[in-house]
């Protein structure tokens, strides 16, 4: 795979680049914009789960456990570039060890804890030994998971439900609050996951992140540079687990019940799918393959039931074909069309890959006069 | 004994099963250094083209030459208006394509021909030969010869033909390909065609055992890749040889080994690919690839 | 990580979510009436004086869009057929035509519960919709909700238990039913049997296994030779055949609900020349679809168990209710072929039943409709064998709880008395 030179340009959440400051990134570094946005998004956030009707809510909810399913697929994938096809394992593991532990009657905030470690537990084992292999064969042993998961599951009926599954309805408003159930969990999800987005895009922002980043770029150069591409990507491997058994919480928060179908090896493959539609190595590119995961059936429900997979089908092809790098790029793509329109060469935008990853802008600016030498 | 033989005969016969995708699979990856998710659903669709052909009073064998024709056309349709957009992109893209295009095909198949099962007429009779007290229906036997042709002629393509030679060089880099002369968007074209029309095959031998239905190959596509994998990527033989010991295998164990049974049996190929990879790379009959700095 | 841009800015952000919690918390008692208690007699959603509207999820696409597909179709044209005829008049003197939303599921759970959270607003109950996760994925929700969840086609027993279930009713009989049946013909024979079981692993499987070995225990005739299981998604069992052939047993209990794998099981069967007597579910005993490719009158003897006159039987072609049905089925269920599943016949059924509630429910309400639901008694629904009928009054049973034994004739099915 031929991918060392392909680093791209920073997303539009990325720290503006130092050199050469854009129109466009100068605003992004006034004090009121990089103070004012977050502040904007939080209280939008709080302010959303009151004023949505019940479906809506519900909808919001189920985006959020799918995004941050997403993201911790990204984490693994997106960031580091290791090709993982059993992220849904851990939404899965997650979920079971939640209502486990809610039938069991074990204290909520140990039941969380215990959805964190397990599944990150689960995840370094696999990837202890998954990590020596490299490329397609990394894909074939995660591969296995959900494969493995479905029969294991049915197996361990004791603690699984079998195939009937497990419900857990225990999320309710607390008295007094006044708030409907729905709301409630809404604001669970848009708590919790916004924690774990906030950690994870520190965490790819940060030292790590541009380990990850190398490791994805070459690994011989970061074998070169002192990072240890085994140990990196253990680490990515288990802080993806970590985050599917957090989305497995947060599924069980908004779905209540869990079987074996939930980690489906087809449920695997959508994860793939919404990561890429979304835009790979991207927060942003997350929360919107979250809502392509979730909203897409519903939206081919409402055209024509009978039609699904065909619509689905039409529809991911058509997003990719325009936008190849996932729907987190369309605001560059139309940046790039105004830029061209006037110099007579609007129509044939060359493909473009951004497998974006937490790139510096100085490793991000020969690319830039790269595709537009290409162009 | 003889249980443990008619075992081994019956996991040659599912690994057949697998070994056709995973050619058809393997042909596409050598052509354009791609996994296509979308094989099964393409050769279901040549699937149903042999079948409606029947239908309309078509001899058998002439129904699926028709299918073959068809899905070489097809195939490089797809290479040429939807492939060729992702194909110097990212690869997790091009593949996540491959996924939608299966998705889109299992649908249109669906749409146009329902979801129940149809009964496709078999080049092979049922008839069952018993030898040494093993029983084996020509059906299976003559699947298993079919693949082996096939197998033969994929690798003799790749190692002994001109045309062979520039698909691999295609596959590997395109751009030094393109220097050197060659037509690189039309090879492209025919290896997608070809490929496509080996799963034509694959898809005429296995539909009369596993019913038309839009998902047929679903089932059968991740044991295929476990024998992609297995095999190694480069090698036509490999990835059969391989694709045969998964399903003997698998059936030995889940019926030999207590604590795996037949709920479990799946995970053998799993694991069979994990100690094969520690220990060679590159899989059973694969290449050794150079990475370069 | 990156220090600038740390602790400072994340100790704010959380102060302000914190503070705006508090504030969101304290505003959000004004809401009035989200799925709140309608007043006393008020109409239900999804009911006017002139239709109902009634809801479905069910996998339309996927592995199981087969029989799913069939679940919409058999309602979906029953009521096609009705609102032709100009509606049907309800217990409270309105006549009313019949809607149906359906929705595809892709038999995932997560998806059936999406499902189920935009349809409830809008219909008046959930019903006919296919598989055990699926349903069960909504179930507390629906209690909750008080939407009733009526006539689903699963054959779990959660969904026939009154005290667990109060808005729930199963229509097909638990599979528990199905495979007793078997096993009571089983024991009563004259002869001595030995049994090989092939049994899905899931709930399905499970439920006809124990069926089966509860009406065949303390039968001495009776003896279980081997035991094995196969999964929905594997793509041959052939090993498994091979491993039961082995056990020298004369008859094979075989609670598989794949139609492929039912075809190639019947086949190899002979290929190792075993010819065993042979029972199959009800959902897997199509006699076109299955037992014909599958050679099954090279067999002593194939059993299952039913309660609907299968269409593509020649001892139904002529029947009034087959002709009546397979026509509404192709100009109102968009199904133009003979369908190869039994679900169609039962979704038929499902319409036929709802009819009968609906004719005897007194107001537009969930709660009546349920009343009246499970107030149905013998009723002799369209298509139903002699000898079977719906009754919703027995607790703990379906809608459906008689099957009776039929043999495979080489074209369709005799109903049988004793194992010959």
């Amino acid at each position: 795979m031929a991918s060392s030179s392909k680093t791209s340009a920073p997303t539009t959440t990325a720290p503006p680049p130092s050199a050469t400051p854009s129109p466009a990134s100068s605003f992004r570094q006034s004090p009121w914009v990089r103070w004012g946005a977050p502040l904007l998004l939080v209280v939008g956030l709080a302010v959303l789960p009151l004023i949505g009707t019940e479906s809506a809510n519900d909808t919001l909810a189920r985006i959020g456990v799918f995004a941050v399913a997403v993201l911790g697929l990204n984490v693994v994938m997106g960031y580091t570039g290791q090709v993982s096809l059993g992220q849904i394992f851990f939404l899965g593991l997650g979920a079971y060890v939640t209502a486990y532990g809610v039938q069991s009657g074990w204290n909520i905030v140990l039941v969380f804890v215990l959805t964190c470690l397990i599944p990150a537990v689960a995840g370094l084992l696999v990837a202890l030994a998954a990590a020596r292999l490299g490329g397609l064969a990394i894909a074939m042993v995660t591969i296995a998971l959900p494969i493995v998961g479905v029969p294991l599951a049915k197996r361990l009926s004791e603690f699984t439900g079998g195939s009937q599954g497990m419900s857990a309805r225990f999320v309710e408003a607390p008295e007094g609050s006044g708030l409907y159930d729905d709301q409630w969990q809404l604001y669970l999800v848009l708590v919790i996951g916004g924690i774990v987005f906030l950690l994870t895009y520190f965490l790819v922002r940060g030292k790590y992140g541009r380990a990850f980043a190398i490791v994805k770029g070459n690994e011989n150069v970061a074998s070169s540079m002192g990072i240890s591409p085994y140990r990196y990507k253990v680490l990515a491997f288990t802080i993806a687990s970590l985050i599917g058994g957090v989305s497995g919480f947060l599924y069980m928060v908004v779905v209540q019940y869990t079987s074996p179908e939930t980690m489906s090896f087809g449920h695997s493959i959508e994860l793939l799918v919404a990561m890429v539609i979304g835009g790979a190595g991207s927060i942003v590119g997350s929360i919107l393959g979250g809502v392509f995961y979730v909203v897409v059936p519903d939206l081919t429900n409402a055209i024509d039931p009978s039609l699904t997979a065909l619509l689905q089908g039409a529809l991911l092809l058509a997003v990719l074909f325009v936008l190849p790098g996932g729907l987190v790029s369309l605001p560059r793509a139309v940046m790039r069309g105004l830029r061209r329109s006037p110099a007579g060469r609007g129509s044939a935008a060359p493909p473009t890959t951004p497998s974006s990853t937490t790139g510096s802008g100085t490793a991000a600016e020969p690319t830039e006069t790269e595709r537009q030498g290409s162009a | 004994m003889e249980k443990f033989v008619q075992l081994v005969v019956d996991g040659l016969s599912t690994g057949s099963v697998y070994a056709a995708l995973a050619l058809a699979i393997v042909l596409v990856h050598s052509a354009t250094g791609l996994i296509n998710f979308a094989q099964g659903g393409m050769a279901v669709l040549a699937a149903y083209v042999a079948w409606v052909l029947t239908n309309q009073g078509v001899p058998l064998v002439l129904a699926i030459v028709a299918s073959i024709l068809f899905s070489f056309v097809l195939g490089a349709v797809i290479e040429r208006f939807l492939m060729r957009r992702f194909e110097r992109g990212d690869p997790d893209t091009a593949v996540v394509v491959t996924v939608g295009l299966l998705t889109l095909v299992t649908g249109i198949a669906g749409w146009l021909w329902g979801y129940n099962n149809q009964q496709f007429p078999s080049l092979f009779p049922l008839d069952t030969v018993s030898v040494l007290g093993v029983s084996v229906s020509i059906r299976s036997i003559g699947t298993t010869l079919v693949i082996v042709v096939a197998m033969v002629a994929t690798q003799a393509l790749f190692v002994g033909t001109k045309l062979g030679l520039a698909l691999r060089a295609v596959a590997i880099n395109p751009q030094s390909a393109a220097y050197s002369g060659l037509p690189v968007e039309r090879l492209l074209m025919v290896g997608w065609g070809i490929a496509a029309v080996l799963g034509a095959v694959a898809g005429a031998l296995v539909a009369p055992q596993l019913t038309l239905t839009p998902g047929m190959l679903d089932n059968a596509l991740v044991y295929a890749l476990a024998a992609v994998i297995l095999g190694g990527l480069t090698s036509p033989v490999g990835v059969v040889i391989a694709a045969w010991l998964i399903g003997v295998l698998e059936n030995l164990a889940a019926v030999y080994v207590g604590f795996i049974g037949f709920d479990l049996k799946v995970a053998v190929p799993f694991i069979l690919i994990f100690v094969v990879l520690i220990v060679r790379p590159q899989g059973l009959f694969g290449r050794k690839t150079v990475v370069r700095v | 990580m990156n220090r600038h841009f740390g602790s400072r800015k994340a100790a704010g952000i959380a102060a302000v979510s914190a503070l705006a919690l508090t504030l969101t918390a304290c505003g959000g008692g004004a809401d009035s009436g989200r799925s709140g208690d309608a007043a006393e007699g008020a109409p239900s959603p999804g009911i006017t004086d002139d239709s109902v509207t009634l809801g479905i999820t069910t996998p339309l696409s996927g592995a199981t869009a087969g029989p799913g597909t069939c679940t919409v179709a058999g309602v979906t044209a029953y009521f096609g057929m009705k609102n032709a005829e100009g509606g049907i008049e309800f217990g409270d003197g309105k006549t009313r035509t019949v809607e149906i939303e359906a929705l595809d599921d892709t038999y995932d759970p997560q998806q059936a519960a999406a499902n189920y959270d935009s349809l409830k607003g809008d219909v008046f109950a959930m019903t006919a919709g296919l598989g055990t996760p699926t349903n069960r994925a909504w179930r507390e929700a629906a209690i909750a909700d008080e939407v009733p969840q009526a006539l689903i086609m699963t054959g779990d027993p959660i969904f026939s238990d009154t005290e667990e279930s109060p808005w729930q009713l199963g229509f097909v009989p638990i599979y528990q039913n199905e495979g007793e049946a078997f096993g009571e013909l089983l024991a009563g024979s004259s002869a001595d049997h030995k049994v090989a079981i092939l049994s899905q692993n899931d709930d399905f499987g499970e439920g006809y296994v124990e069926g089966f070995k509860s009406a065949v225990e303390g039968a001495d005739n009776i003896e279980i030779v081997q035991e094995l299981t196969y999964e929905a998604t594997d793509t041959s069992v052939d090993a498994q055949i091979t491993e039961l052939a082995n056990s020298g047993a004369d008859v094979i209990f075989n609670a598989m609900s794949v139609t492929p794998l039912t075809i190639s099981a019947l086949q190899k069967a002979q290929q190792l020349n075993w010819k065993p007597n042979w029972f199959l579910p009800s959902n897997t005993s199509s006699p076109g679809a299955i037992l014909q490719p599958g050679g099954a009158a090279a067999f002593p003897g194939v059993y299952s168990v039913s309660f609907a006159k299968a269409p593509a039987s020649p001892a139904f072609a002529q029947d009034e209710d087959v002709q009546t049905y397979l026509s509404a089925l192709k100009e109102y269920g968009n199904y133009p072929e003979p369908p190869a599943f039994p679900h169609c016949q039962w979704s038929w059924m499902v319409g036929a039943t709802l009819e009968q509630a609906f004719m005897e429910m007194e107001e537009p309400t969930r709660d009546s409709f349920m009343e009246a639901l499970r107030g149905i008694e013998g009723f002799e629904a369209p298509l139903m064998l002699p000898d079977t009928s719906v009754s919703t009054t027995e607790a703990g049973q379906p809608a459906v709880s008689t099957v009776v034994v039929q043999k495979y004739n080489g074209k369709g099915y005799d109903t049988v008395e004793s194992f010959e």
